[in-house]
């Protein structure tokens, strides 16, 4: 059992999941109360991943992020380390790849929420924030939720993305699914079935404890 | 909010586990690698981590600044690409191994492979699996074997493309592929010794399958990487290399 | 403190909002059909919606001037909104939902002041609970308390009573009537229901496609709707274009020929000159009908007709009478079946001066 691996691959779903909910939030929030007309341009950069496949979104993010990038170059002007190739690469790779699976979630939770609570709490002297904070995040939760969890799921299970930005080196981007794969080569399928197993027993135990965790079942209906 | 504590966890995971020499090798190496890397540690107290894959994978990761240090390839164009961009180091090029076709099926299909690569036009072999020739060396060889023995348009129907020769393998050995065109290294390695048999194919039949090894050279362990490079030369690892179905040029090829 | 609008707009309907009108402290109805502006124009005050042109102020301070420019934004203008659809946060209890605007006063201030106000819409009882827990009248209940206990200086209704049972919006009308007396705010009434607009207002706005038509206390307007919709509005089945055709102003009525026709009526004196364009307007339910020429009444308008058509609509019988002018005519059904009503029949028709509602077009339109 590579537990080197798995440690690795819940610590980038965890880090992964988190980032994406900070920056889920604000941008749906965006696409859905701040409308422009070219609202549906950014709409569609963000569901990109949804479409590409992943061995080419891994072949065009290490082009991104490689030493021959302004973004490998830059980053390692600041940190010495590459961007590819490390832990950190995995991140914003991951963060890229998965973007479309917290945002969407967050923006139709959002969408469905009465205008009229808006204006309602606008009235009553709140500003955006407040009405933000108190209004629409309360009653969008079960949206956020669904981001967190499909995000971080999205995570554990990626495979080319990983591989191509990533490398597969062992400790720092070998993650669980590489490692999988790595027994198939190596035509240890014993070992592959065993590791595969767990992989899917800790998704699942993830996905109860959320859940588990929440109050309401999907969808309460709306107030008149 | 267990995903927060995993988030914030420190990153010390990564650092410390950095290995002090990286290879990148190719996948028909799984099963003769792992005894000379192992013997290579022990000889020198080093530790070395070994990723395998698809030559083509690596070479487009190494141009992106993949941190390996050695590049143990299928083939000799990689390694000679990479020296031609000014990747590689070209006093380091040589040939370590000569790889070897050979065809192999499961035990419980009952195939005769007497013939080689004639007993694949049997109609009781309806999927043969081969690597993919454009860009895995085992499958170009294994095409070009297949056009020198005239069954390439007899058998063009039934072949099945693995992404890597372990993935080829792994379609002959789940059943999918009822029989496919192998490297001699991997066939004698346990799990495919267990469960088949397997007829080696003539190597007058295709180009010579050299297998190259070059040093990255952005690699930060430059010493270590020659001083396994050298190794590689050692009779010890001739012998290994042999065991495994490998032909390995004495003295060095360049 | 009053409320002083000025706005144009262009509305989705097709036409344009051009209104200009002040509201005094108490509660003044804005009266007038679906899609003749009225939300638009509340939700102009409020600033929810942009006006195209115009000013809006209360008392002193100017909310909104697309001259200056100036846009005092929504949280800023302490107006009280009800909603049509009420808004009450699904999420909160009645007490969050009333204290939510108050979230800048200290806790215990706060406190007080939701259950001052929850007992002065008799919903003490229901703090704890959610709107889904409540009754339509005690969310009706709860948004009033929930715009009001902010102190607002003026309070913007949306129909707010319109699905409630006749008893229990006298009852909120009453509770905010009294809220009304200690505070003297102008509070702006959105309604479509005459009966709203006579039991709340002290007085009226009638809109119509985007433009004030009349203004005055509800009697004045409604009683004597200059404009057909208008009289549709507020209950007056039949409303005739007429001329002054003579005035005694000793007999303190008028004859007025209505138009189209050689049949005349008798109404109240006004102050129209012979010849003036004056509209007419009369209740079906105010109509008597008679299958023979009737003798010995007092009302002075007997006319001829003959039944044109009769259905019957619910438990009312409602009768076209042709009689130069056509009249419709609510009756019983018992009343109906003793006059035998077949098309065709001969018929008279009996109508009271005073159930003669003049209009003067020109001087019942807006200030």
């Amino acid at each position: 059992m590579d537990w080197q691996a798995l440690w690795l691959t819940a610590r980038l779903a965890a880090l992964v999941s988190t980032i994406l909910v900070v920056i889920s939030i604000p941008l749906a929030h965006w696409i859905v109360f701040n409308r422009r007309r070219w609202t549906f341009l950014v709409e569609s950069v963000v569901s990109l991943p949804l479409v590409l496949p992943p061995t080419v979104m891994g072949f065009y993010l290490l082009m991104a992020t490689g030493t021959r990038s302004p973004l490998g170059r830059l980053w390692n002007e600041w940190t010495g380390h590459p961007l590819a190739f490390t832990f950190e690469g995995l991140v914003v790779a991951s963060v890229f790849y998965s973007l479309p699976f917290a945002v969407q979630p967050v923006a139709a939770a959002f969408a469905q929420i009465d205008p009229t609570l808006r204006e309602a709490s606008a009235t009553l002297g709140a500003s955006r924030l407040r009405t933000f904070l108190r209004v629409v995040l309360p009653l969008s939760i079960e949206g956020v939720v669904a981001g967190l969890v499909l995000s971080f799921a999205h995570t554990v299970g990626e495979f080319g993305v990983v591989l191509m930005v990533g490398g597969n080196l062992p400790g720092v981007t070998r993650t669980i699914s590489i490692a999988v794969y790595d027994h198939v080569q190596a035509l240890q399928y014993r070992e592959a079935t065993l590791t595969a197993l767990f992989m899917l027993a800790f998704s699942f135990a993830v996905l109860l404890m959320v859940y588990g965790l929440r109050r309401r079942p999907l969808a309460a209906a709306p107030m008149a | 909010m267990v995903v927060l504590a995993l988030a914030l966890a420190p990153a010390g995971v990564s650092t410390q586990a950095r290995p002090r020499l990286a290879i990148a090798a190719a996948s028909d190496l799984q099963a003769v690698l792992p005894e000379i890397v192992g013997a290579f540690e022990r000889a020198r107290q080093a530790s070395v981590a070994v990723s395998y894959g698809s030559s083509g994978t690596f070479f487009a990761q190494i141009q992106n600044g993949a941190p390996f240090d050695v590049f143990l390839s299928a083939d000799v164009e990689y390694p000679r690409q990479l020296i031609a961009a000014g990747l590689a180091d070209t006093s380091t090029l040589q040939v370590y191994a000569t790889g070897h076709l050979v065809v192999w099926a499961r035990r419980d299909r009952r195939l005769d492979l007497a013939r080689g690569l004639a007993s694949l036009t049997d109609p009781r072999v309806r999927h043969v699996a081969v690597a993919n020739p454009k860009y895995a060396p085992y499958g170009r060889a294994a095409v070009a074997a297949l056009r020198s023995a005239r069954l390439y348009d007899a058998l063009q129907p039934k072949l099945v493309m693995g992404e890597s020769l372990a993935q080829t393998a792994q379609l002959v050995e789940s059943g999918n592929a009822d029989a496919g065109v192998l490297s001699l290294s991997l066939v004698l390695g346990p799990t495919l010794k267990a469960e088949g048999t397997y007829t080696e194919i003539p190597a007058s039949l295709h180009p010579p399958i050299d297998q190259a090894v070059v040093v990255v050279k952005a690699s930060r362990a430059g010493g270590l990487a020659r001083d396994f490079i050298a190794y590689l030369r050692q009779a010890e690892t001739i012998d290994r290399f042999t065991r495994f179905g490998f032909t390995v040029p004495r003295p060095a090829a360049r | 403190m009053t409320l002083s609008a000025r706005l144009t707009k262009r509305l989705t309907s097709g036409f344009a909002l051009d209104v200009s009108f002040v509201v005094e402290p108490g509660v003044t109805i804005l009266f007038g059909a679906s899609g003749s502006g009225k939300t638009t124009i509340l939700r102009c005050v409020a600033g929810l919606t942009r006006p195209d042109a115009g000013r809006v102020a209360v008392g002193e301070r100017v909310l909104f001037d697309s001259q200056s420019p100036r846009d005092v934004p929504v949280p800023e203008r302490r107006l009280g909104y009800v909603f049509q659809q009420l808004a009450l946060f699904p999420h909160m209890t009645v007490a969050e939902n009333i204290a939510y605007g108050l979230a800048a006063l200290p806790r215990g201030e706060r406190q007080q002041r939701v259950v001052e106000a929850a007992g002065s819409f008799h919903i003490e009882g229901l703090l704890g609970r959610r709107p889904d827990q409540i009754s339509g009248g005690e969310r009706q209940r709860t948004a009033l308390a929930r715009a009001l206990v902010t102190d607002p200086d003026a309070l913007l209704l949306d129909e707010p009573l319109s699905a409630l049972d006749y008893a229990i919006q006298r009852h909120i009308m009453d509770d905010l009537r009294r809220w009304n007396e200690a505070r003297r705010i102008p509070v702006l009434y959105v309604t479509h229901s005459h009966r709203e607009a006579f039991a709340l207002g002290d007085r009226l706005l009638a809109l119509e496609q985007g433009r004030v038509v009349a203004s005055g206390s509800p009697h004045e307007v409604l009683d004597h709707p200059a404009h057909a919709p208008l009289a549709a509005l507020a209950g007056f089945e039949n409303l005739f274009a007429a001329t002054v055709a003579a005035r005694s102003e000793r007999g303190g009525t008028m004859r007025c020929l209505l138009a189209g026709t050689s049949t005349e009526l008798e109404v109240p004196l006004g102050a129209a000159p012979v010849g003036a364009p004056v509209r007419i307007a009369l209740r079906a339910g105010d109509i008597l009908l008679a299958d023979r020429e009737p003798a010995g009444l007092s009302a002075r308008n007997i006319l001829r007709g003959t039944v044109a058509a009769s259905t019957m609509h619910g438990t009312t019988v409602v009768a076209t009478i042709d009689a130069g002018a056509r009249f419709l005519v609510h009756l019983t059904p018992g009343g109906a079946d003793t006059l035998g009503l077949q098309p065709g029949n001969p018929v008279w028709l009996v109508i009271k001066t005073y159930s003669c509602r003049v209009a003067h077009p020109r001087d019942s339109a807006g200030q």
